[in-house]
């Protein structure tokens, strides 16, 4: 064999293999191309802590990636890492982000900005009714701008030994249904008999440092007294409302300053009447299902003023495989995975059909005292202002206002006075509006 | 080469290099072994203190004063009150705690039965977590708590005390003494008894035979023998009573501001950065100089003792 054909030989094979393997390489390509599952990123604010979050990739997700399919990447974000990400992917055209979980207030933000889809183009879901005031706060800036994912509130819990101490002309049944009767002067009637012949205060606020007292204040007190809950801040209204508080403190347990949550004192019979998050109550209701029994807030002069915490899912515009996104919508609003949502993390269905399917038990007690609130006839819901990293100057302002009215005595007019400006100036620096039921 | 030598002399024309002396490793020597640690030091210190001072004095990369200025003016601060707040604390507990634990450590040199089951139990609080200390004595303390329905039942009193609550701050003042007293006493005994075990007998039973009496033998031996015992314990002591804060934010939360609860209250809830970081320095520079004042106030006499 010569020299030259023996080359050729060799280079023949060389070029063989390189065909060989450029050829598997390429099919391996297209057919993993192929069978790769649809994958989409999910951002959100909501569901954030690490346990929350190990229940959303283990259960939630996983469960509907067996489904459909679909895999989903869960993202857990702060509120200013999502804006600054969807502002720059919006701006920039290149858009990754396929869902967006938040709470209404960003939602909105966002919406104004025109940086999500309007959702009215995928149709109804079936199956499933979302209670009015959840439907007309989910269209923003004439869109469908999300659709509700999951609630939160803040109701009263009571001991049912305090119903003994009843004063007249108020029934168990008209603060279980939250009739007309059960007003904060009925309150303020009931916590003072209370005091008088059980010989201690028993109705408790979380007021410590950590505690939850000023969203009693800013979105329960103020839209109840002055039908607002910024805007009436300094007005005769609000006079009224801090006397009437005075007054009330004088039957609110003192602790109540160092108590960031308030089941264990319910637990420990410190107090027998409380406000809170419903998170921060689940424990006691939880351990002691009998004891306790949860109602609507009481009304006041304007109507009944209270928070509702709304999460909702919502698709940025240009998103990846909005098909994709949409299932996960369906599926993370059908009643069963709500049920799930509640047991797991302790939020609240934002669809009526969850809240019958809730199991017996310390839950269904709570379940059935949010809905009420909710379905009061007098209803006022207030929404918690998406402030940002402001959110705390907020709070600190209603916080101010109570120690120096309070608990140092001093004048009202004064002090809401002077605070106004402080708090005008929060909503003018971050350009955020004011929040319903403002306007 | 020329670092290797320190001196060149003159023989005959010809310059000499004489070997240094010490040595270049035994004069460097230091510095390289304590090179480690002032590395360690400037990156988890020296960094985070520029950081502090930056986050402190600018506002979007320029130079302000803002934040000092809400610290001190705003009608939303409570620096003042938190400053006095931290300052009583120290003062009304760190005296209480020295003197209980001088007394302890005494009663301690003496031998009696059961005296290592006494002196593990003493220590005991301090392998508790100053949140979980404050835990455990405001459920002692709350209305339904052990004290009161003790006292109730006993027939001291017949409504319970309040101890906690803004209307009570001073009980919640007298909750967080308590608390401290019993959580970090142990730890100025445990330096303070060492010190006294390492006191030889032979200086006492010297000053015996001359005659010396009880006090006597206190006062000049026993005292300034303990004194750099005490100095130790009180820098650490103090130290870390300007740094409070867990046991007063579990019992008394923001009722009674002080300087740390105040730091984290405005960085975690406020989101005001800055402002946090003054806290932070400020409580840094009340340290740094209580530090000082100490080991200037206890050198001169830790001297003139001759030990």
């Amino acid at each position: 064999m010569s020299y030259y054909s023996a080359l050729t030989k060799t280079a023949a094979i060389i070029i063989a293999l390189i065909v060989i393997i450029a050829a598997a390489g390429i099919g391996y390509y297209i057919i993993t191309q192929q069978a790769q599952p649809t994958k989409i990123i999910w951002v959100s604010t909501q569901l954030v802590p690490p346990e929350e979050q190990a229940f959303v990739k283990d259960q939630l997700l996983a469960e509907f990636t067996k489904e459909t399919g679909i895999q989903v990447e869960f993202v857990g974000s702060s509120y200013e890492d999502l804006a600054t990400r969807l502002e720059s992917e919006e701006g920039a055209g290149k858009v990754t982000i396929s869902l967006i979980g938040e709470l209404h207030g960003g939602l909105d933000y966002f919406a104004s900005k025109g940086w999500l889809e309007d959702l009215g183009k995928f149709g109804a879901l079936s199956g499933r009714t979302f209670p009015k005031v959840l439907e007309d706060y989910s269209k923003l800036h004439g869109i469908k701008a999300y659709i509700p994912w999951m609630t939160a509130t803040y109701v009263m819990v009571i001991n049912k030994k305090a119903f003994n101490y009843l004063p007249d002309d108020l029934t168990q049944d008209d603060i279980m249904q939250g009739t007309s009767k059960w007003t904060y002067d009925a309150f303020l009637a009931w916590a003072k008999r209370l005091y008088e012949e059980t010989g201690g205060p028993k109705v408790g606020f979380p007021a410590g440092p950590k505690g939850l007292f000023v969203r009693f204040l800013h979105g329960y007190l103020y839209p109840a007294f002055t039908g607002a809950q910024v805007k009436n801040f300094d007005s005769q209204d609000a006079v009224t409302m801090w006397e009437w508080l005075k007054e009330l403190w004088q039957y609110v347990h003192p602790s109540s300053t160092t108590w960031d949550a308030m089941a264990d004192p319910l637990l420990k019979e410190e107090v027998w009447i409380a406000w809170d998050h419903t998170a921060r109550i689940k424990d006691a209701i939880a351990t002691k299902p009998d004891d306790f029994i949860v109602v609507p807030v009481p009304a006041g002069p304007k109507g009944r003023g209270f928070i509702l915490v709304i999460a909702g899912l919502a698709v940025p515009k240009g998103a990846p495989n909005e098909d994709a996104a949409w299932k996960l919508i369906e599926y993370l609003t059908r009643p069963g995975t709500q049920v799930k949502v509640l047991q797991n993390v302790g939020f609240f269905p934002s669809v009526n059909e969850a809240t019958g399917a809730v199991p017996e038990g310390p839950l269904k007690i709570l379940a059935s005292g949010v809905n009420k609130q909710l379905g009061t006839t007098d209803a006022l819901v207030a929404l918690i202002p998406s402030l940002g990293a402001k959110g705390g100057d907020f709070k600190n302002v209603y916080i101010t206002a109570f120690q120096r009215i309070v608990q140092n005595g001093e004048d009202i007019q004064a002090v809401i006075s002077e605070l106004k400006p402080q708090l005008m100036g929060l909503f003018e620096e971050t350009g955020a509006p004011l929040p319903p039921p403002d306007v | 080469m020329c670092k290797l030598f320190s001196k060149y002399i003159l023989i005959r024309g010809v310059f000499i290099a004489m070997p240094s002396h010490p040595s270049f490793v035994e004069k460097y020597l230091p510095y390289i072994l304590i090179a480690p640690a002032l590395g360690y030091m400037l990156f988890f210190i020296g960094y985070p203190l520029i950081q502090a001072i930056y986050l402190a004095f600018t506002k979007n990369g320029a130079l302000s004063l803002e934040n000092l200025d809400y610290l001190l003016h705003s009608p939303f601060s409570k620096f003042y009150e938190a400053l006095t707040n931290t300052f009583l604390l120290v003062i009304v507990i760190i005296p209480i705690q020295v003197a209980i634990a001088l007394g302890l450590a005494m009663l301690f040199n003496i031998k009696f039965k059961g005296r290592n089951v006494a002196l593990y139990s003493i220590i005991l609080p301090l392998t508790i977590s100053d949140v979980a200390a404050g835990l455990i004595w405001y459920t002692m303390l709350s209305t339904n708590g052990f004290f009161n329905k003790l006292f109730i039942n006993l027939g001291i009193t017949s409504e319970p005390i309040y101890f906690f609550g803004y209307q009570f701050r001073q009980m919640e003042f007298l909750a967080i003494v308590i608390t401290e007293i019993w959580r970090a006493t142990a730890i100025v005994f445990v330096i303070v008894f060492a010190g006294l075990q390492m006191i030889s007998q032979e200086h006492i039973e010297a000053a015996e035979v001359f005659g010396a009496n009880v006090w006597q033998r206190l006062r000049y031996i026993v005292f300034p023998m303990l004194l750099p015992s005490l100095q130790a314990a009180l820098i650490i002591r103090t130290l870390f009573a300007f740094q409070i804060f867990g046991v007063v934010w579990t019992l008394a939360g923001r009722d009674i501001p002080i300087l740390a609860g105040e730091a984290y209250y405005e960085q975690v809830e406020l989101k005001h950065q800055g402002v946090a970081a003054i806290y932070a320095l400020v409580i840094a520079g009340i340290s740094v100089a209580i530090g000082y004042l100490y080991i200037k106030l206890f050198k001169a006499k830790y001297l003139e003792a001759g030990t």
